[in-house]
């Protein structure tokens, strides 16, 4: 199942450097340079800084082929409204639903397995009316559609994971934010949102955990919500002072690069956080920020 | 004709009963967007018992005075045209074949006697209406029994169906089950403590209908019993004319034993206060002597109750009051660690003053946590509601129990008032809680913590493991000061079972002397 995934998106990334130059307009009119490893992208509008972010690292075509069914994954967990930075931003999620269909996918997902009631986390967090708004099948979790899944990581040998997300193509959405134990919640911890079981055993060994369950899942794209962060009291909040406004999006298909950068945002390193350094050792990904290409765009 | 109307009245109440219990569900949003306590606000019963033992009732009440002029207008219509459980009792009753035995003709007294017996004890602030309030009997026994009950066989069924293993069965019985989903069931199957034992009395409750019809109605309800007091003097009179030819057959259509005279069942002798307008007796009569109209009634028999028998049932009620109260629990510096109130909740003693135990709250919480107590309250708050955090905790943002409250037990609190109120306090079992006991690092219970600054905080602590090898683990504390007793804390800890941190009723908002801190 990984294995196909994996040699699909090689063979999509191989057909998009492929391409002749003169065919691809978008990436010669921004530079002849290869395409960057992690995009960047500021603004005031969320939608625009999404859709930017997308576009430097070559578009959604890059990532979505025609008739692909797409999960995007966002952070749906708690009951809080978009100011309190403890969910995904909607605008932002509404505006990978719409760019996974204009580059041609025949459905998309939205669910989180949220920690709070469900109900109130979707409705509340303005992600369902938003995702459904672009056109995306917004469903909650349903527990009979978990099955155990091996994983044969460091710690995780096998868990219940959710059977939807394991589609064409996902999309992993996480907003930054703090954490008491992992210290930063982004990209990879954002996968606890599939998993089902008795999930809070994990934070007996959550740098490992992270790293066994971000290995199975194989994101087509990673996008960090920096809109607004969390800085303190997370991962739930629940104050407005801890809450900073970045206007910032970032985009990889390295989901340990993601999480390395976004530990800048707080004034940390990537190897600051435990799972980040294991998973570079462990070849998931690149922590090492000086050895990546950084593109950054303001829209 | 009427009779026709009649039925078709009652099929549309019913309808609207189940709507508005179906719609006792969150969506998400802060508000319900129906009235879904409507019957209960209809319920003079509870009106008059609450301002009784309150001496205070919510404005909505005085809804139900509708109910007391139509009464004194039409008689019962209420029992005969809308209320939901009689026509339980009415679907139930058509199972049975054989005709009534009016063996128990006197026993009609014994609503009345309940009656005076609730009315009695709630002039002495005892305010237990609602054991045998029908409105609360039904919302009750629906919401912890029925439907849980009604829930989990449709999930089974459609399990059963998947797990046969046919694609094009499984397709359909899908797609079946989403809408079914969407409309009839619960968004998650909802478990309550004494759900059997509730639905066991229900169940009971309409199988007395197989050995006489609407025997609930006839015998023990006592907001029947109420109606009927009023319906003795209503404007609406049964009359039968001189064509009369006394066959009887009335009588034993009758749904209320209204027509008892002397000699028996020849169908002119009528006890107002205990017919209930169903109209079957001017629909079956052959002759078309039957008549309602506001005219004067040849022969209404007058309700005895006897008075005696009054006195004794009054004499009942004031006696209760103590009786019921002399259990620990009625202490006053005596707190049940274990009864956590809803947010919003009354001090103990006018939160029972208020609580008819209708279930609303319990169905519409929205982690299922809110469970009927047994004994915690004492015997005088049976069947009250109380947190069971490691069943479900009470999500920090809803409001929705103070919502659908009928009484106002639990005041209705804007999410801003609700997010301050604290029902309890969190206490950490050092003995099984992972990171003291087993150096094992977690804090879940930080995670989850949901106030803006969070109770539960952390300290670093560098302890050893069994090789003498050092081990940084974070060892979770409670600020008593922050702690809301919300529960999610117990609720997610991974500690199974016992859990390693739970909730005790000390430190609730409502209460001046179930305190710890200065």
């Amino acid at each position: 199942m990984f294995r196909r995934d994996v040699l699909k998106s090689a063979a999509i990334l191989g057909a998009g450097l492929a391409l002749p130059a003169g065919l691809d307009i978008l990436i010669d009119s921004c530079d002849a340079a290869p395409r960057p490893d992690l995009a960047v992208a500021t603004g005031q509008s969320p939608a625009a800084i999404t859709r930017a972010a997308i576009d430097a690292l070559g578009g959604m075509s890059k990532f979505v082929s025609s008739g692909d069914v797409v999960v995007v994954k966002p952070n749906i967990g708690w009951d809080r409204l978009p100011e309190y930075a403890a969910t995904t931003n909607p605008e932002v999620v509404a505006t990978i639903v719409q760019m996974c269909f204009e580059a041609g996918a025949k459905r998309v997902k939205v669910f989180d397995n949220p920690v709070n009631d469900a109900r109130r986390c979707y409705t509340q967090s303005g992600i369902a009316a938003a995702a459904k708004k672009a056109g995306a099948d917004v469903s909650y979790v349903d527990s009979r559609k978990f099955s155990e899944r091996i994983i044969n990581g460091q710690v995780l040998k096998q868990w219940p994971l959710y059977d939807e997300v394991f589609a064409d193509k996902i999309i992993n959405v996480p907003i930054a934010k703090h954490h008491g134990l992992s210290k930063l919640t982004l990209a990879m911890k954002n996968w606890m949102g599939i998993m089902g079981g008795s999930r809070g055993k994990i934070h007996q060994r959550i740098d490992e955990s992270l790293v066994d369950i971000s290995r199975v899942m194989n994101p087509a794209l990673t996008i960090l919500d920096a809109v607004r962060i969390l800085t303190r009291n997370g991962p739930q909040g629940g104050n407005l002072r801890d809450v900073k406004k970045l206007n910032t999006v970032i985009a990889s298909t390295d989901q340990v690069a993601v999480d390395s950068y976004g530990a800048t945002l707080f004034g940390m390193k990537g190897r600051d956080l435990g799972y980040v350094r294991l998973a570079a050792k462990s070849g998931l990904g690149v922590m090492d920020l000086s050895k990546m290409r950084i593109k950054k765009v303001k829209a | 004709m009427i009779r026709r109307l009649r039925i078709i009245s009652q099929a549309i109440f019913l309808l609207l009963f189940f709507f508005l219990f179906l719609q006792t569900e969150s969506k998400g949003m802060d508000d319900l967007g129906y009235p879904v306590r409507l019957f209960l606000d209809f319920d003079p019963l509870i009106l008059i018992t609450t301002l009784l033992s309150a001496h205070a009732v919510s404005v909505a009440f005085y809804l139900s005075l509708i109910m007391i002029a139509l009464t004194a207008v039409f008689g019962r219509v209420f029992c005969g045209w809308a209320c939901p459980l009689g026509t339980l009792h009415n679907l139930v009753g058509a199972m049975k074949k054989a005709k009534d035995r009016l063996d128990l003709a006197k026993w009609h007294r014994l609503k009345y006697f309940i009656l005076i017996f609730l009315i009695a004890s709630s002039l002495f602030t005892l305010q237990i209406t609602g054991i045998m309030d029908p409105i609360s009997l039904l919302i009750r026994s629906l919401s912890v029994s029925v439907y849980p009950a009604f829930n989990s066989a449709v999930n089974s069924s459609f399990d059963a169906v998947q797990q046969l293993n046919i694609q094009s069965l499984a397709d359909i019985t899908e797609s079946i089950n989403s809408f079914v989903k969407k409309t009839l069931l619960s968004f998650e199957q909802p478990y309550f403590q004494q759900a059997a034992f509730i639905g066991l009395i229900f169940f009971s409750i309409l199988g007395l209908n197989l050995y006489q019809r609407r025997f609930w109605c006839k015998y023990l309800c006592p907001l029947g019993a109420l109606l009927g007091v009023i319906s003795r003097y209503s404007l609406m009179k049964r009359s039968v004319s001189e064509g009369c030819t006394s066959c009887g057959v009335c009588a034993g259509k009758c749904q209320a034993n209204a027509i008892v005279g002397e000699p028996a069942g020849d169908g002119k002798a009528w006890r107002p206060a205990e017919c209930i307008a169903c109209h079957n007796c001017d629909d079956v009569c052959k002759v078309k002597a039957v008549k309602f109209g506001f005219r004067k009634s040849a022969e209404p028999v007058a309700l005895d109750l006897g008075r005696r028998r009054v006195i004794t049932s009054a004499l009942a009620g004031v006696v209760a009051v103590p009786l019921l109260r002399s259990a620990p629990i009625s202490k006053k510096e005596y707190s049940e660690p274990a009864l956590i109130r809803p947010p919003g909740s009354l001090t103990e003693r006018e939160f029972l003053q208020r609580c008819v135990k209708c279930g609303e709250c319990m169905k519409v919480c929205i982690t299922n946590g809110l469970q009927p107590t047994l004994l915690e309250a004492g015997l005088e708050g049976l069947w009250s509601p109380m947190l069971v955090p490691r069943i479900g905790y009470c999500e920090h943002r809803c409001t929705l129990c103070g919502q659908v409250c009928p009484t106002g037990a639990i005041k209705q609190l804007t999410p801003e008032e609700k997010m301050e109120v604290k029902i309890g306090h969190a206490v950490i079992d050092k003995g099984r809680c992972l990171p003291y006991a087993y150096g094992q690092p977690c804090i879940v219970c930080e995670e989850v913590c949901p106030t803006p600054q969070k109770a539960i905080w952390y300290e670093e602590v560098t302890v050893r493991d069994r090789n003498g090898k050092k081990v940084t683990v974070k060892q979770p504390r409670v600020d008593l000061e922050q702690c809301i007793g919300c529960g999610i804390c117990e609720n997610k800890c991974p500690v199974k079972g016992q859990p390693a941190i739970y909730v005790l009723s000390a430190g609730e908002s409502r209460s001046q002397e179930n305190q710890i801190l200065l």
